[in-house]
């Protein structure tokens, strides 16, 4: 038969060497991330050594104490930040997806390119243009404008993913709402938002992520706010004149690990299938 | 192979969420007002008792937002581009239309050509190269060996980097002198490289930091794109006596060619924007060998201690020209494959 | 009926994604922009806005405090935000149109030109600030058609540090090194010895250019003619160097501090570097030195200025303008500009800091170097030398990196520069 054909190897021998293989693959792409952990370690004299030590014998631990010491709130800034982008993220392209994929607007595919355009925008040029908006509207150098500037990453995102993944839903699903008496927005939120469950985990994976390491706004916008997130307070340690890159890297892998939590527990998630919970032909 | 090919129709017809492809999203929009949808039975019209208004009052919220948040800043860059901008009309106001004069000052500029070059090869062959391992990575981990789903996970560390970690990571590793890389290569006997400081090398290291940090996005868009479709093609195949190569060659990459382009376009309009990468490495440089238009407008606003506003934007709408282009190119294609 | 109930609920739930998100501000409200906005005015107290360029300060840092003493000395409260130096610029820029302008900035000195030349600066004179205290080689890079617009805080420039123990193992006397001819040949005798010679930053920023200046300047060219003998020369002096492997190929990516990080490791001889490395080299594990840069034909290379100027943004409200003068003068006062200079590593803008500073050792070869050393936008050049030294570090890179001679690179700098001045 066909397996017999492919190899010899008895399957869990297969499965065996696909996780060996599997961990080679991560490994590589690892390691640069390895190397930031090992420059985190690292003391200054030996950060341009020739040749470079793979792993830092001879280390020290000041640029985690300067992060323990200095970082915390920036984290939790971060953290906020990053929550609060999801929530108006999701508020924002779970309606629209749904309007797109299903309730079919006239003008609904200018919608969409209309989407597409806006992620062809470059940050910067967002940013300068919220600038003199956010003073009108009294957001700048607060953390709700920020927030409102990091959704603008995600939701164009955001509403493709929902618009993907709600075409998805079978049109009887929403047809045995309706016959029950139920309006648009009851089948929305009754039906058809929980049976997009993974939709909205995916659309909450980017948004996060993509919160989490913004800097263009964080920069532009939010730079004399009193809490601001981690990409900014890795500048504590670029001075006009010097820059200590044992700490920066030592707040790069402090900041990465909720972060790597986060993923891991979403994965499953973003993992299981788009056939769950539909009703299947 | 008859058997085969059915098989693969038989997907795309089936009705059900399982079969559907994500990414028809933006052609089904394009044909709302359209009636019948040939090659993708079983979706009928929505029922006709749901009003334009509802259907617009749900997307009311995202269009506000897009017209202010897109549309003003679009409109301020392009306003800025068609201007004589100094830093005292910036600050002052009262800057004249130059109409397109900035635009020619931008194609005349020596740069122009190089950074063209440089955009178009740092692109496509990023996109090309992140989306053929994306894609690779993901049926490699389908196949759900143990830890996979761990070792997946930890494919996307990358992105939780902040971009100035990740590229100042990649700049020390290609370091000419004291960089991992390099002192890798000598223990091969080969000559150190000088990734970032010479003019041969300084795009290619580029394009490569750039390609690890993308390949996180495709690997999650086209694992879920495998996941949408169904086992019993793969079984039915099976069955035929199909070994995985024909399985994945047949099968997989054709049910996923609506992936395959969205994801394409999306990682095109992401990738045409980057610039931190470039700028945290090599500046555009050494001389302009690394330079690509975004980089090049940010060089023009932000590189110099005197701003040229003018220019900068002027680039930076060039820029958004090009991804339009692509846009249209990708709308069309998709109104191709409807038709046929 | 239907309709109004979608839209009413949709309504709602628009309205408590609002509520929500602005509900952050009652632990994310952060200063409110600028001084133009503030309740006050002027005389009786009121909120003063300063930003620097220090982000490595924090607020319990000496420095912050210091603002706020001189805030609270004057009546007023001080509100001050460190932004990363090389976004300042456009942050003045942006604060500037949409006005809300900060009551006081320090920013790096050769900006000063672009912002006054943007009208987003106050002059001295309208201020009523005394400048006659500070010293004229450095007050000179804010001098635009006649007019101050700041005051330096402080100032700082290059010197060449040495490693005594890889000098002494290659056989070399720092004190012999009086031009280009015996630098050079120092720095083969200790490539002999197995050492590493010179390391220094020609990254293609402004970084670059300002160690590039020194032997631009020690060959006796001009801002003005890049493509002189003499400027040709200084660059081929730094190809050569290149070329013979006195210098590591990262020079042409390497910013101050990793160049310092290079000189760190205890294996090169010598490091263009700055003032501000005084604190960093106590550490180095070594013995050090600094000698002057060379010039080619003997004697001390001018070299630039670097350091912040405090200024005073326009404001709308020109009622602020004596305060903000009160806080300028507190922040440069001989006491309050030692206690600056000495957590900046700087040296004293003034005559009465620099006599104090003298003092010092280790202090008095820089504050000789700065006494010689020269404003990068002096000699009127303005908003012209940014323009002027784009072009210089772009021929740099491209003479380093090997894509044209020194003589081509320089030629080509000097076109450029011209168009884009005239």
């Amino acid at each position: 038969m066909s397996s017999a054909r492919t190899t010899a190897l008895t399957p869990a021998a297969r499965r065996g060497t696909k996780t060996a293989l599997g961990l080679v693959l991560t490994a590589i792409m690892l390691f640069p991330v390895y190397w930031m952990v090992n420059v985190s370690f690292t003391k200054t004299s030996d950060m341009r050594r020739t040749p470079p030590s793979l792993i830092p014998l001879d280390g020290t631990l000041d640029g985690y104490r300067a992060v323990l010491r200095d970082q915390l709130p920036y984290l939790g800034t971060s953290l906020l930040v990053g929550v609060a982008t999801v929530a108006l993220t999701l508020v924002l392209a779970a309606p629209a997806g749904f309007a797109l994929a299903k309730l079919r607007p006239r003008g609904g595919g200018a919608l969409s390119f209309a989407l597409l355009v806006a992620q062809m925008i470059p940050g910067i040029i967002m940013a300068i243009g919220f600038y003199a908006a956010f003073i009108k509207l009294g957001v700048l150098n607060t953390l709700p404008g920020l927030v409102l500037a990091d959704s603008t990453i995600a939701v164009p995102f955001g509403v493709l993913i929902y618009t993907a993944f709600m075409s998805g839903i079978p049109d009887e699903l929403m047809a045995a709402a309706r016959v029950d008496g139920a309006s648009t927005w009851r089948t929305f939120v009754s039906v058809v938002l929980p049976v997009s469950r993974n939709a909205t985990v995916t659309v909450s994976l980017f948004a996060f992520l993509w919160a989490w390491s913004d800097f263009i706004f964080a920069s532009t916008l939010a730079s004399g706010s009193q809490l601001q997130p981690i990409t900014m307070g890795i500048y504590r340690y670029i001075g006009n004149n010097n820059q200590e890159w044992g700490s920066i890297m030592a707040t790069a892998v402090v900041a990465s690990v909720p972060a790597a939590v986060l993923l891991v527990l979403a994965q499953r998630y973003v993992a299981a299938g788009v056939t769950a919970g539909a009703v299947k032909d | 192979m008859t058997t085969l090919e059915q098989g693969g129709s038989a997907a795309s017809r089936s009705s059900g969420a399982g079969a559907q492809p994500p990414a028809r999203a933006p052609q089904d929009g394009a044909r709302s007002s359209g009636g019948s949808r040939p090659g993708a039975g079983g979706r009928r019209r929505s029922p006709s008792s749901v009003s334009q208004l509802t259907a617009w009052a749900f997307a009311a919220p995202v269009v506000v937002y897009l017209l202010a948040f897109y549309a003003v800043p679009l409109y301020r860059n392009l306003d800025l581009s068609l201007r004589d901008y100094t830093v005292r009309s910036f600050v002052q106001g009262g800057a004249e239309f130059n109409d397109f004069a900035n635009y020619t000052t931008v194609v005349a500029d020596p740069t122009f050509w190089p950074a063209l070059w440089h955009t178009l090869v740092f692109t496509f062959v990023s996109i090309g190269v992140q989306f053929a391992l994306g894609m690779a990575l993901a049926v490699f981990f389908f196949q759900h060996f143990r830890l996979s789903t761990t070792l997946r996970a930890l494919f996307l560390v990358p992105w939780l980097l902040p971009l100035i970690v990740s590229a100042s990571t990649w700049a020390w590793m290609l370091n000419s002198d004291s960089g991992v890389v390099n002192y890798a290569l000598s223990l091969v006997g080969v000559d150190p490289v000088h990734w970032l400081t010479s003019p041969q090398w300084a795009l290619t290291s580029v394009i490569i930091a750039n390609i690890w940090i993308g390949i996180p996005f495709n690997l999650v868009i086209v694992y879920s794109g495998l996941q949408s479709i169904p086992a019993d093609v793969y079984e039915a195949a099976s069955l035929d006596g199909a070994g995985p190569w024909q399985k994945f060659w047949r099968i997989t990459f054709p049910l996923l060619r609506p992936v395959t382009a969205i994801t394409l376009l999306l990682g095109l309009v992401y990738t045409l924007k980057v610039f931190d990468i470039i700028w945290i490495m090599t500046r555009g440089g050494p001389g302009d060998s690394s330079q690509t238009f975004a980089t090049w407008a940010y060089d023009e606003s932000f590189g110099n201690v005197l701003p040229r506003f003018g220019s900068g934007s002027a680039i930076s709408t060039l820029l958004i020209l090009m991804a339009l282009v692509a846009g249209l190119v990708y709308i069309r294609a998709q109104h191709k494959q409807e038709a046929s | 009926m239907k309709r109004s109930i979608v839209s009413r609920r949709l309504s709602t739930a628009v309205a408590l994604a609002a509520v929500a998100t602005l509900g952050l501000s009652a632990c994310g409200g952060g200063s409110a922009p600028g001084g133009a906005a503030s309740s006050d005015s002027g005389s009786a107290g009121g909120t003063y806005t300063v930003w620097d360029p220090y982000p490595q300060f924090d607020d319990s840092s000496a420095w912050v405090q210091l603002l706020k003493k001189c805030g609270t000395d004057n009546g007023v409260t001080v509100e001050r935000t460190g932004y990363d130096t090389t976004d300042l610029t456009n942050k003045a820029l942006l604060a500037a149109q949409q006005g809300t302008s900060p009551d006081v900035i320090l920013i790096d000195n050769p900006v000063i030109s672009t912002l006054a030349d943007a009208g987003a600066l106050t002059d001295t004179e309208t201020l009523g600030l005394d400048t006659s205290g500070f010293e004229e080689n450095l007050l000179g890079a804010g001098v635009v058609d006649g007019k101050t617009y700041g005051v330096p805080v402080g100032a700082n420039t290059l010197s060449l540090y040495y490693n005594k123990d890889v000098l002494d193992a290659a056989g070399v006397d720092p004190a012999s090194i009086t031009d280009w001819t015996t630098l050079t040949a120092a720095l083969e005798k200790v490539s002999a010895a197995g050492k590493k010679g010179i390391t220094f930053s020609a990254i293609g920023t402004e970084e670059g250019s300002f160690q590039f200046l020194p032997w631009f300047w020690g060959s006796g060219a001009d801002l003005t003619e890049l493509d002189s003998s003499q400027g040709v020369a200084a660059l081929s002096l730094w190809k050569d160097w290149l070329d013979k492997g006195y210098a590591p190929n990262s020079v042409i990516n390497n910013t101050q501090t990793t160049s310092w990080q290079e000189f760190a490791t205890g294996e090169y001889a010598f490091s263009e570097n700055g003032t501000w490395q005084l604190g960093n080299v106590k550490d180095a594990g070594f013995t050090w030195g600094v000698i002057p840069i060379p010039a080619e034909g003997g004697g001390v290379a001018p070299a630039p200025t670097g350091g912040e100027f405090v200024a005073a943004p326009v404001q709308s409200d020109d009622s602020r303008y004596a305060t903000t003068t009160k806080l300028i003068s507190c922040l440069t006062s001989p006491e309050n500009a030692l206690a600056t200079d000495t957590t900046l590593s700087y040296i004293g803008a003034t005559q009465a800091v620099q006599s104090e500073q003298e003092k010092d050792a280790e202090l008095k070869p820089w504050v000789e170097a700065v006494q010689g050393a020269k404003g990068r936008t002096s000699d009127n050049l303005g908003t012209d030398y940014p323009l002027i030294s784009e072009q210089m570090w772009d021929a740099v890179q491209a003479a380093l990196s090997g894509s044209k001679t020194p003589e081509q690179a320089m030629k080509d700098a000097q076109t450029a520069a011209a168009s884009a001045t005239s």
